[in-house]
């Protein structure tokens, strides 16, 4: 008796293992499957990115490169000014990241420590802003920087976007966490306003602070709306912008030169990828920490 | 003796904490709020860049949008833009929550699958855009060439006006869905295993403990998906001004992409206006009905 049970004991084991090995199997083909198909058009990017002329036009493609030909990069710069757009890409970033820090900190500051008059209704102008889009209000916008004189340069490029009501608000709430008696304890010790900013809320708060950076850094990077709006000639041009209109370089022969343009494309995205890869385990956070609220 | 100070030290203090967000305060006066008023002036004349004067017209440009040759624009842009806008919320959080059931395990084989399906969301729209091109080309493309050699007729995915919208909602969605895979992800995470064992006690099979548990638990991020998400696809733009520039048709003529179609190719900013305060008053009562919803409906552990 005792044995029949032991063996239907062992035999129900059995089963649920196997029942995980199954699941288990199918889970890792489904998501090796996923993997793939994602990637290909990373994949497809970078293999059209060094493939000859004759072999992208091949009417039966070759998934695999049969020669690298890495002078499509460099005739990339020969075609257009790309070397120009990567400038001024790398120009208009810095200028909004470091604006949006400066102004961020501050704000956010003031917004969780300070004390004034009206200080809620001051917020709530903030955060009102968070629901009026670019989209929705660049026609004044772009109105006064032409009137200003801004188009085509890059205070015109920086100053709609120097900015973020959103950095303000994570900074904030990322501020408010943080005791009043640290800053309480560096004013008796003689530390000013950016004392305090600087040298006890700012390294407090180093990895909120980096996150909602990075995200920053990406939003800039591939900014494109208003870019076009307010650099639509060569001299300011941005990468994004400046990438869209290489298809049109061509004169309908677009697919002639898929292989430049694809090479193209690879060079406008390998610093935020490469950042990704590095700070994988930020750029999700900066999400989610977004998501929690 | 001690000098009386001119001010109080508090007032001091209060002065420079408003000095610390004035910057801000006035950046926000000067590049969102005026603007908005700008705009509902604008909307009163007859603002058209190749003039050098404008005049008010009052309601002239109303008339059109509302009772006019307007009106089958705006009717357009809304339903394109409410189709994209359903594709892109389908896409992430049903596309979202199914790739993170899939990748729900935590090792290093996973990890680098997950951070592959996420890192399309870091690839600037307009690379992404130009490689869709590419795939999606109707005599050149790989995807027709796949297409083609199951037997069946090759596709004209951007000239077709019932592909075109589901071409950009390929390349939207392959951004997003990692996205929303991670969201949920890390939602999964923090529900707590004591819920799935007492579930599993009482007998509950894995299909129901996920309904009945993951489902529910997960409603708060569901609910910060379905919002941003929702906002942020009402404002497609570059998408469509890469792949299809509205075209064919009309067929992708996005609310945001009519507006820049007037303002920056026709210049006419008096219409434009028109269709961006109407554009705004849709996203204002998006969010305050989906805040609603919000109050009403969603499950939080407490």
């Amino acid at each position: 008796m005792s044995g029949t049970n032991a063996n239907s004991h062992l035999e129900r084991e059995l089963a649920a293992k196997r029942k995980k090995k199954i699941v288990k199997t199918v889970q890792y083909t489904l998501a090796i499957i996923v993997t793939l198909i994602v990637m290909f058009p990373l994949y497809w990017m970078l293999s059209s990115s060094v493939k000859s002329q004759e072999e992208i036009l091949l009417l039966k493609p070759t998934l695999w490169p049969k020669e690298i030909h890495l002078e499509n990069y460099a005739n990339v710069f020969n075609r257009i000014n790309f070397g120009k757009y990567y400038y001024n890409t790398i120009v208009m970033t810095a200028g909004i990241l470091i604006s949006q820090i400066i102004t961020g900190v501050f704000a956010a500051y003031g917004f969780s420590k300070g004390k004034f008059k009206g200080q809620n209704l001051c917020f709530m102008i903030v955060l009102g802003a968070l629901m009026i889009p670019i989209q929705v209000t660049f026609i004044p916008i772009y109105i006064m920087c032409a009137n200003w004189g801004l188009s085509d340069t890059f205070l015109g490029l920086i100053l709609p976007e120097c900015i973020s009501p959103y950095y303000i608000f994570m900074l904030r709430q990322t501020f408010m966490a943080i005791d009043d008696s640290y800053i309480d304890a560096a004013k008796v010790d003689g530390l000013g306003r950016v004392g305090v900013i600087t040298k006890i809320l700012t390294p407090m708060c180093k990895s909120t602070l980096f996150t909602t950076t990075l995200v920053t850094f990406t939003n800039g990077w591939n900014s494109y709306f208003w870019p076009k709006i307010i650099a639509k000639n060569e001299q300011r041009r941005v990468l994004t912008v400046g990438l869209a209109q290489l298809k049109n370089t061509f004169a309908g022969q677009a697919t002639m030169n898929n292989h430049e343009i694809m090479a193209g494309a690879v060079m406008a995205i390998f610093p935020v990828v490469i950042l990704f890869f590095v700070f994988q385990k930020y750029m999700l956070t900066g999400y989610s920490k977004a998501a929690m609220k | 003796m001690e000098k009386k100070p001119f001010l109080k030290p508090r007032t001091v203090s209060a002065v420079k904490d408003f000095v610390c967000v004035l910057p801000a305060l006035v950046f926000l006066a000067i590049f969102t709020y005026y603007p908005i008023c700008k705009l509902i002036q604008i909307s009163f004349t007859d603002w058209n860049l190749l003039n050098d004067r404008w005049s008010y017209v009052g309601l002239k440009n109303w008339i059109w949008l509302f009772n006019g040759s307007g009106t089958k624009h705006l009717l357009n842009s809304l339903k394109v833009t409410i189709l994209y806008s359903i594709g892109e919320l389908t896409i992430t959080l049903v596309g979202g929550l199914i790739f993170a059931l899939i990748f729900n395990r935590m090792n290093a084989a996973f990890s680098f699958m997950r951070a592959v399906v996420f890192v399309p969301k870091y690839v600037a729209m307009s690379s992404a855009a130009v490689v869709f091109l590419w795939i999606l080309n109707t005599d050149n493309g790989i995807l027709n060439y796949f297409i083609t050699s199951l037997g069946l007729p090759a596709v004209d995915w951007l000239g077709n006006r019932n592909t075109a919208l589901l071409s950009v909602l390929l390349l939207t969605g392959w951004r997003a869905v990692g996205y929303g895979m991670m969201i949920y992800l890390s939602a999964m995470i923090g529900i707590s295993k004591d819920y799935y064992e007492a579930a599993a006690l009482d007998g509950a099979t894995a299909v129901q403990r996920f309904w009945k548990i993951t489902i529910p638990m997960l409603s708060p991020t569901t609910l910060f998906l379905f919002v941003t998400t929702f906002i942020s696809s009402m404002k497609v733009f570059q998408s469509v001004d890469i792949l299809t520039r509205g075209g064919p048709y009309r067929s992708t003529e996005v609310f945001v992409y009519k507006i820049y179609l007037y303002a920056m190719e026709d210049f006419r900013m008096d219409r434009a206006s028109v269709i961006a305060i109407a554009f705004f008053v849709l996203l204002l009562a998006i969010t305050a009905s989906t805040f609603k919803i919000s109050n009403s409906s969603v499950h939080y552990d407490s």
